[in-house]
């Protein structure tokens, strides 16, 4: 394994405007190719982001629009996106 | 007539067309799960596992559905999913998606 890029949520803010869209709504849903719930991943494991972003540029994961956004995020750009979502204290609630 | 109502609606509860998960059960068959996730799927014990309290229902069925398939590729996963039920997947997704946990959603 390679050795991980260093997250910089700061550098995040001008790459997250493609995840947005889906995991930014509440209670968002996928149309395609199944209906279900988009899910949360603001307060998660940063390095579980970055996994979930490389299994879904090799193919280990099977959802089409996520394989086409990961392969066009760098790893630093994977690294970045995870520590903004990551590093993210639960506001409210 | 209310007698009929009740029993109306027992039979509508008790034959569902899909397994609906059940929380109780779930958190009586998610010990393999805290080994990694946490006792609530809120204190993953590796920093590449995910948190899974208070993530969505459908998504987390979806994980798991995807685990056992094969479409979601990840060999601790895959080694859990063999002796999972459609109704074990419906009550872990339930247990841990009723469980307070740090997942939000943010911009």
């Amino acid at each position: 394994m390679p050795a991980q890029a260093q997250g910089n949520a700061e550098a995040a803010k001008g790459k997250v405007s493609m995840c947005i869209g889906c995991h930014g709504i509440p209670m968002y849903k996928t149309a395609f190719p199944e209906v279900y719930s988009v899910p949360m991943i603001a307060g998660q494991s940063p390095d579980y982001i970055v996994k979930a972003l490389q299994a879904y540029r090799a193919g280990d994961r099977s959802h089409p629009t996520m394989q086409g956004i990961a392969k066009g995020l760098s790893d630093q750009d994977m690294a970045d996106v995870a520590a903004y979502y990551g590093g993210a204290a639960k506001a409210g609630k | 007539m209310k007698r009929f109502v009740v029993f109306a609606l027992a039979a509508c509860f008790a034959a569902p067309t899909m397994a609906a998960g059940d929380a109780a059960s779930g958190k009586q068959k998610s010990q393999a799960c805290a080994a990694c996730h946490g006792p609530d799927g809120n204190a993953p014990t590796g920093p590449d596992f995910p948190r899974l309290a208070g993530q969505h229902y459908d998504y987390l069925l979806r994980a798991l559905r995807d685990y056992k398939s094969g479409a979601r590729k990840n060999p601790i996963m895959s080694g859990q999913m063999s002796g999972l039920s459609t109704q074990d997947m419906a009550d872990l997704a339930a247990y841990f998606a009723n469980e307070k946990g740090t997942l939000h959603v943010m911009r």
